[in-house]
């Protein structure tokens, strides 16, 4: 248990110290990089794949993956900017549009889960059909093209700023890291995650429900996909089809800086804000200084190695909360 | 076990970065089939060359995007008033799908085939296929490097330099001074190379005004934006934003509008609707039009002529409109998704 918080300290400690690093070389090569309206850029940018990341973290402790995320997030916007169009920017038309969302989200979530746990595919290729399908039926809702028309109302959501400066999508962000470290740590449910994580049979030997938390993870990963979903569709002002292409990827990645372990048991959400913010910071500098985005993504893969590596310098047996 | 599968897992993710992941891309079969089976229920094997009633063949490159969805109702329902029959396929970005699918086509007894090309090189082997029928090719939006009979589409180097001049009149002429942020397409993107070329021609005629350009941003609004407000922070004196297309150019509008930065000028390609009314709002100042309806009924004209025995040049222009303030009342229209120069 001590041993395990130490290691955890450290690992963010490390995330942290690579962060440190970023925002020392990025401040040396732009002046506009380190101040306030920059960071608060920053938060705004990485937000949404930053909600897509948590949920992400969460199937990675399972030891699964979920494809699905960012497919699942371009159809749940466009479900949510459908229904918005049609009760022309009421409140009662958006929470009804956030509602719909967020049942398709779930719903694609569940499928997913239950192949997996009941059915026993491999997550891999569960959601790797679900990926298909949800982009095949964000694109099928209107035959590619984009939602537009989208009132004011609608776009306060994902567009809007507290006191003009701090979008409320960080805001949301910073509060479901908030709520979703919480589960994780003090739910029996979040616990479980480690538990099967770590080692499947032992833990449905001690009677962890593995196959119902296992569908419930990636229920809450289709809500959270779902979620961002409207946010996106709300911040673009337009349901666009081809939304969230390559999250997952993104997701995965930021999952991994922040110490997350793809064979499960490891990770925090904490480590996956960090992740998130680091991959951020990266695209951010290369605009400002604007080279190249293709020393973007290699820069962006060595990131990744780092991480890792230095990960693995304080490596730790897997948690066993 | 778990080891090997997380061994196979980042295999599996190296791999699909590497192919520069557009397996999201992707439409599902049923998305793929339910345009094109409306039209193909009495396809005839006849192959009857009759210059008043033949079958079409339309492979297209996608249908993720808006322009290219578009373009087979458009085709499919252009032919049928002309009382022609259509079969349409999707290649999904593939270019080995594209190839089979004009197989396909030919098997199903085609007499034309209109082709939206992947890219000018992957429908080489489907295109020889036809030429060894017989059938005339023509290619629509995109070329291709050999075999097609004539390509129907607009010259994007045209489009990007008559924005390029509507800028700098809208900045009160060539004496014009400060940054225009040009948000980029897709890297390597022919279209992204020719609209930025006509763009940077036309703005050589005002030294005053320099080009900053944004990171690859894939013609997706959800990059550009980002995009957009970095550049921001990282140039002050911006007079001016051009997206290399309108989707990603309404994103650094709508950042422009956040910021309240009024008389920042936005303008793209395309003339998507969404842009064509912004212009009526003012929160948006010009686009060259890229009308898939014109061009598709062009592509179809084309076909029709080809039967009827006559020669067709080898480019035929589907032509382009600047649209801005002043005549943006004859394009605005809210049914459509794009401008069009059909009455």
């Amino acid at each position: 248990m001590k041993k395990l918080h130490i290691s955890e300290l450290l690992k963010r400690y490390n995330l942290i110290l690579l962060l440190l690093i970023f925002i020392i070389i990025s401040t040396i090569l732009s002046p506009n990089f380190l101040t306030l309206d920059n960071f608060l850029n920053l938060l705004q940018q990485a937000s949404i794949p930053g909600i897509v990341a948590i949920a992400m973290t969460l199937v990675v402790l399972l030891g699964g993956i979920d494809l699905s995320v960012g497919s699942v997030l371009a159809f749940s916007g466009m479900v949510s900017s459908m229904v918005a169009l049609q009760f022309s920017d009421g409140v009662m038309g958006i929470l009804l549009s956030c509602l719909a969302a967020l049942a398709v989200g779930s719903i694609m979530g569940f499928i997913t889960g239950t192949l997996i746990s009941r059915y026993k595919l491999p997550d891999f290729i569960a959601s790797l059909a679900m990926m298909e399908i949800a982009r095949g039926a964000a694109l099928l809702t209107t035959s590619g093209n984009p939602v537009f028309g989208l009132g004011d109302k609608f776009h306060q959501i994902g567009g809007g700023f507290l006191f003009d400066k701090l979008a409320y999508t960080a805001i949301l962000w910073i509060i479901l890291t908030v709520i979703f470290s919480l589960i994780l740590k003090y739910t029996v449910f979040g616990r479980s995650l480690f538990a099967i994580g770590g080692n499947r049979e032992a833990a449905m030997l001690s009677g962890i429900k593995t196959k119902r938390n296992y569908t419930l993870t990636f229920v809450l990963s289709g809500l959270l996909s779902g979620f961002a979903g409207i946010l996106t569709a709300s911040w673009m002002s337009t349901g666009q089809p081809t939304a969230g292409n390559g999250y997952e990827l993104d997701a995965i990645a930021a999952s991994v800086i922040g110490g997350a372990s793809l064979s499960g048991g490891k990770g925090s959400i904490l480590g996956t804000f960090g992740g998130v913010f680091l991959l951020q910071v990266i695209t951010n500098i290369f605009n400002l200084i604007g080279l190249p985005s293709y020393y973007q993504r290699i820069a962006k893969g060595i990131i990744i190695i780092l991480a890792l590596l230095l990960n693995n310098f304080v490596a730790s047996d897997k948690g066993k909360e | 076990m778990k080891k090997l599968t997380t061994t196979i897992l980042i295999a599996a993710m190296a791999l699909s970065i590497s192919a520069c992941g557009n397996s999201s891309e992707k439409t599902s079969a049923g998305a793929a089939q339910s345009s094109a089976s409306k039209s193909t229920e009495t396809a005839e094997s006849s192959g009857s060359k009759d210059s008043k009633n033949f079958t079409i063949g339309f492979s297209n490159c996608s249908q993720d995007t808006p322009f290219f969805a578009n373009m087979t109702p458009i085709i499919e329902d252009y032919a049928k008033e002309k009382g022609l029959e259509v079969i349409s396929l999707n290649a999904d970005n593939d270019t080995s799908k594209q190839n089979k699918d004009i197989q396909d086509l030919i098997s199903r007894g085609i007499d034309v085939l209109l082709i939206n090309p992947v890219n000018e090189d992957g429908a080489t082997a489907g295109i020889e296929a036809c030429n060894k029928k017989n059938i005339p090719v023509i290619t629509v939006d995109k070329n291709v490097t050999k075999g097609n009979t004539a390509w129907v589409g607009r010259d994007n180097k045209v489009m990007g330099k008559l924005v390029g001049e509507k800028l700098i009149e809208l900045l009160g002429g060539e004496d014009a001074v400060g940054t225009i942020l040009e948000i980029q397409g897709t890297a390597g993107s022919t279209t992204m190379m020719n609209r930025r070329d006509g763009f940077h021609e036309a703005l050589e005629k005002a030294p005053g005004l320099k080009i900053v350009q944004s990171s690859y941003c894939d013609y997706d609004r959800s990059k550009a934006i980002p995009a957009t407000q970095d550049m921001l922070q990282a140039n002050k004196d911006v007079v001016a934003i051009f997206g290399h297309n309108d989707d990603m150019a309404l994103g650094a509008a709508q950042v422009c509008q956040e910021q309240k930065l009024e008389n920042v000028l936005v303008c793209g390609v395309d003339g998507l609707m969404e842009s064509v009314l912004k212009i009526q709002d003012g929160k948006y100042h010009c686009t060259a039009s890229n009308d898939p309806v014109l061009l598709g009924q062009t592509a179809v004209d084309a076909a029709i002529k080809v039967m009827a025995g006559e020669t067709l040049d080898e480019f035929i222009d589907a032509g382009t409109v600047v649209i801005d303030k002043s005549n943006v009342d004859e394009y605005a229209n809210k049914d459509l998704d794009f401008a069009t120069m059909v009455k």
